[in-house]
C-alpha cells in the first residue's frame, strides 16, 4: 500500500502491491504501473540453532580482494555419472576454456595454502604470502622463474614478516622440488621487486636462535623447565663471539640442555631431524659453545658438577 | 700511483683480483689457437671460448671467436694491462692481426681486515639496513650494497671486509673510508 503517480488518473493515487504476480496496481483505475518486480527480501528463513555447516544466510565463499573480480565464480559442475549428457558436460568445457585472468593466481594461492597447511601456519601468514605473491606477479618480470621456489620464498618472507620465522630448510621440506639455494635466490629477487615497487619498505629483521627454540623443543618433547632453560641459554649465548648460524647454535644448545636433564635424552640424530641441522654441524657448534657453557646455562637448571660431567667434545 | 692513507686507522685494502677486457679487433679461429698453443684449453661444448693461462703475471684469459678477450687474475692495474698485451702478442704470433683496442678494467676485488669483530645483526637493523642483506642461513657475511660509489662489500663477523665491483682504485679507497667509521660503531 503506497502512493504513486498514476498516468491514467493523472494524479497521486493509492497503489496496491500484489505480491503473487509482482504487480503495482492503481486502486482507482486498475492500471498496472509496474509488473514483474523482483522481491529482494530473504530467500529462505534461517534459525540460530540450526547446523553451522551450511549457513544459508550467505551465498558463496568469502570475497578475495586479491583476485580480479573479488572471487565471484559460477562454474558449471560436471554432473555425477551423467557424463553421457551432451549439453551439460560440453557447457562445462566451454566455460573453462574461456579466458580466466586469475587462473595462475588461483593455482598459486592453492599451492601456498597446501604448503602452509603442511607447516601448520595460521591464516594470517597464508594471506600475507598470497598478497606478496600478487604484488610480485603484478610486475610481469617473473615469468621465467621457478614457480615453486617463488611460492616457497613468498611463504618464507610472510613468516618472517609476521615474526614467526621458519628456517629455509623447513620451507624446503614442504616446497616440492625447490632447493635451499633456489629459495634463497627467489627470496632476494622478491625483496628487490618489493623494494622497487614501494621504495624500500620491506622490513624483515634478522633471525635469532630464540625464535626457533619453542618449536624445536616441542618437536623433541622437552619439558617446560628445559624449554625455559634453553631459551635463556640462547639469549646469553648471543653475547659471546660464536661464529655459527643461529640455527646451529640453537641445535647445540638443545643438545646441551637435553644432556643435562634427567629425562630420556634425544640422540644427535633426533636433534638433527627436529632442527634440520646436520649431526656434524651440531658437534662442531657444541665444540664452539663448550668453553662458554658455564656462563650460558642458567644456574637454576644445572649445577656446576653436572656441567663438568658434560662430555668434552 | 701514490697509495692513499688518509684513513685514521691506517688500514689500506689490498687488491686481490682485477678483471679487464680488451678488443683484439679481428675474428679468431679458436680451434687453431687451441691446437697451436700449449697453455690453452678449448671445449666448445662446455664453453665457447679458449681459456689461456700465462705464468707471469699469473693470469687467465678467455678469448672469444669475435676477437674480444677477458683477462682475470692480475693483482695490479699495470699487471693486468701487461698480461693483456702478452696474450695479444701470443695471438699475433699465431698469425692473427690482433690489435689492442679499448682496454678497460671492469672489476677490482679488494679485501682488508679491520682487526675487530663486528656485530652484524645490529648493523642490519639500523639505518644502514636499507643497503644491507644479512641472512645467516644463506651466507655468513653481510652484503652491503653501497650506492656512492656503486659497489658491494661483504662484511664478516671476523672483521674481514671484501670490496667488489670497483672500476678504479679510488672507488674502493673511498668505500672503505666510508664504511670504516660505521663498522667501528658496531664493534663487539
Amino acid at each position: 500500500m503506497g502512493d504513486a503517480y498514476c498516468s491514467d488518473c493523472k494524479r497521486q493515487t493509492e497503489v496496491v502491491f500484489d505480491h503473487s504476480a509482482g504487480d503495482t496496481v492503481c486502486s482507482e483505475c486498475g492500471l498496472v504501473l509496474e509488473s514483474h518486480s523482483i522481491d529482494e527480501t530473504s530467500e529462505w528463513r534461517t534459525f540460530a540453532n540450526e547446523s553451522a555447516d551450511n549457513d544459508p544466510v550467505r551465498v558463496g565463499g568469502p570475497t578475495n580482494p586479491l583476485l580480479a573480480d573479488g572471487g565471484l565464480s559460477t562454474v558449471i559442475a560436471k554432473p555425477n555419472g551423467a557424463s553421457g549428457e551432451f549439453l551439460s558436460s560440453s557447457l562445462g568445457r566451454w566455460q573453462n576454456r574461456g579466458s580466466n585472468p586469475d587462473r595462475g593466481l588461483i593455482l598459486a594461492f592453492k599451492t601456498i595454502a597446501t604448503m602452509s597447511d603442511r607447516l601448520g601456519l595460521v591464516a594470517t601468514i597464508k594471506d600475507r604470502a598470497n598478497e606478496i605473491y600478487k604484488r610480485v606477479e603484478d610486475q610481469k618480470s617473473s615469468r621465467g622463474r621457478n614457480q615453486d621456489a617463488l611460492l616457497a620464498a613468498c611463504l618464507y618472507i610472510a613468516c618472517r614478516q609476521e615474526d614467526k620465522p621458519r628456517t629455509v630448510k623447513e620451507i624446503c621440506s614442504v616446497a616440492n622440488g625447490a632447493t635451499k639455494k633456489e629459495i634463497g635466490r627467489a627470496k632476494e629477487y622478491i625483496v628487490k621487486q618489493l623494494g622497487l615497487e614501494t621504495g624500500q619498505s620491506v622490513e624483515m629483521g634478522t633471525i635469532h636462535a630464540g625464535d626457533f627454540m619453542r618449536r624445536f623443543c616441542s618437536n623433541l618433547g622437552m619439558n617446560n623447565q628445559a624449554v625455559k632453560a634453553a631459551q635463556e641459554a640462547v639469549q646469553k649465548s648471543e653475547e659471546f663471539d660464536i661464529r655459527r648460524s643461529p640455527i646451529s647454535i640453537a641445535a647445540a644448545v638443545i643438545y646441551i640442555i637435553t644432556q643435562l636433564s634427567e629425562e630420556k635424552k634425544p640422540s644427535l640424530k633426533d636433534i638433527s631431524g627436529a632442527t634440520g641441522v646436520a649431526e656434524g654441524t651440531i658437534r662442531n657448534s657444541y665444540k664452539d659453545l663448550y668453553p662458554h657453557v658455564l656462563k650460558i646455562i642458567p644456574s637454576w637448571f644445572a649445577k656446576e658438577e653436572d656441567l663438568k660431567n658434560l662430555c668434552s667434545p | 700511483m701514490a697509495a692513499r692513507r688518509n684513513n685514521p686507522s691506517g688500514i689500506v685494502p689490498t687488491i686481490q683480483n682485477i678483471v679487464s677486457t680488451v678488443d683484439l679487433d679481428c675474428v679468431l679461429d679458436l680451434n687453431h689457437i687451441a691446437l697451436h698453443s700449449r697453455n690453452s684449453e678449448y671445449f666448445p661444448k662446455r664453453f665457447s671460448a679458449v681459456i689461456m693461462r700465462i705464468k707471469d703475471p699469473k693470469t687467465t684469459a678467455l678469448i672469444f671467436a669475435s676477437g674480444k678477450m677477458v683477462c682475470t687474475g692480475a693483482k695490479t692495474e699495470a699487471q693486468s694491462k701487461l698480461a693483456a698485451r702478452k696474450f695479444a702478442r701470443i695471438i699475433q704470433k699465431l698469425g692473427f692481426p690482433a690489435k689492442f683496442r679499448d682496454f678497460r678494467i671492469q672489476n677490482i676485488v679488494a679485501s682488508c681486515d679491520v682487526q675487530f669483530t663486528i656485530r652484524l645483526e645490529k648493523f642490519a637493523c639500523t639505518s644502514h639496513g636499507a643497503f644491507s642483506t644479512y641472512e645467516p642461513e644463506l651466507f655468513p657475511g653481510l652484503i652491503y650494497r653501497m650506492k656512492q660509489p656503486k659497489l658491494v662489500l661483504l662484511i664478516f663477523v671476523s672483521g674481514n671486509v671484501v670490496i667488489a665491483g670497483a672500476k678504479k682504485r679510488d672507488d674502493f679507497y673511498t668505500a672503505f673510508d666510508n664504511i670504516y667509521p660505521v663498522l667501528a660503531e658496531f664493534k663487539k
